[in-house]
């Protein structure tokens, strides 16, 4: 079973998109920011990463930068999700290295798709 | 690194000994540790206040960064607040989250700010208000809370205010959750949100 880790620092947002993936057939982490998240990803890397930007203590697109930098993690996916819709961030996420960027609330369907699709898993 | 440390201390004496003037000047300096010990040592002047909000969009450096945010935070009152929160517009989420935290520690003057920012234009302005609030210690986080609830009308800024509710909210915002969830009826989101914030505060 694939895994994917949750990066967010809303409960309410995790748990959210815990369930999507869940019914989605997935084995499913969480953390609260980016650090924590690496701690996780160092110990066992995930096959992707679903990372909110604006965390406290770092922030998604340095979490996603400190990814691409390390030669054992530079390969897993990452989708950023955001409440932002600013042109700007988009372009910011693609160049930090994001595969794929959702605005927020994520919809089921384009949510676990787009997982799906990075995954290599496009049923 | 013997070097270095005995370097950094004779820099940090020379910069608290400078003019006011001085400082200003080494704000711009090539040395990082120069700019650094500037912004520490401007953190006792209180007509540092622009200087140091000046340097803080384009100041690549954490270290000065932290150091110049450090500043304004001892030097507080709402002039401090009202300036840095006009950063939260900015681009950069590590200016926006050092910003955010600096605020958090000035209860008393971001509080005087709180009601403005919440009818700000920008959603997300509203929404990192709304994170200011999560570590705010004061008696009125609740209340803007659920005036954030009951009437924005962005989801997101609604779904963030929701989060929190659950977390410091008391019975007395139930009411108020569920006019949310009525009035996002079409955003399952939301729905769940406000589930999960009614049993979070259920629970305690």
């Amino acid at each position: 079973m694939k895994r994917v880790l949750i990066v967010d620092d809303a409960a309410t947002v995790r748990l959210y998109h815990r369930k999507i993936l869940t019914d989605a057939g997935l084995s499913v982490d969480e953390a609260v920011n980016g650090i924590e998240a690496l701690e996780k990803a160092m110990q066992s890397p995930y096959d992707l990463y679903i990372v909110d930007i604006n965390m406290p203590k770092m922030d998604g697109y340095t979490f996603v930068r400190t990814l691409r930098a390390d030669l054992s993690l530079m390969q897993s996916p990452a989708i950023m999700v955001s409440t932002e819709s600013k042109e700007g961030d988009v372009v910011v996420a693609y160049m930090a290295g994001a595969n794929g960027y959702i605005i927020k609330p994520a919809k089921p369907v384009e949510l676990t798709l787009l997982t799906r699709l990075l995954l290599g898993e496009p049923d | 690194m013997a070097l270095k440390k005995s370097v950094t201390p004779a820099i940090e004496d020379a910069a608290e000994s400078l003019s006011f003037a001085d400082l200003i000047t080494r704000l711009s300096s090539v040395s990082v540790d120069e700019r650094r010990q500037a912004a520490l040592a401007l953190g006792q002047f209180p007509e540092a206040v622009l200087p140091l909000c000046r340097i803080l969009p384009a100041e690549s450096d954490r270290a000065v960064r932290d150091a110049a945010l450090g500043s304004l935070r001892r030097l507080g009152g709402v002039e401090v607040a009202q300036h840095l929160a006009d950063f939260l517009r900015s681009d950069d989420p590590m200016l926006r989250n050092g910003v955010i935290e600096v605020l958090q520690e000035m209860p008393d003057a971001t509080a005087s700010l709180v009601e403005t920012l919440l009818r700000d234009v920008d959603p997300d302005v509203r929404i990192f208000t709304v994170n200011i609030l999560e570590s705010l210690k004061h008696p009125g986080v609740e209340g803007w809370l659920i005036s954030v609830v009951e009437q924005d009308m962005h989801c997101n800024v609604v779904a963030t205010a929701i989060d929190l509710l659950g977390e410091v909210g008391s019975p007395h915002a139930l009411a108020s959750l569920e006019s949310a969830a009525n009035r996002f009826a079409d955003d399952p989101f939301i729905r769940f949100a406000v589930d999960m914030a009614k049993a979070r505060i259920r629970q305690e």
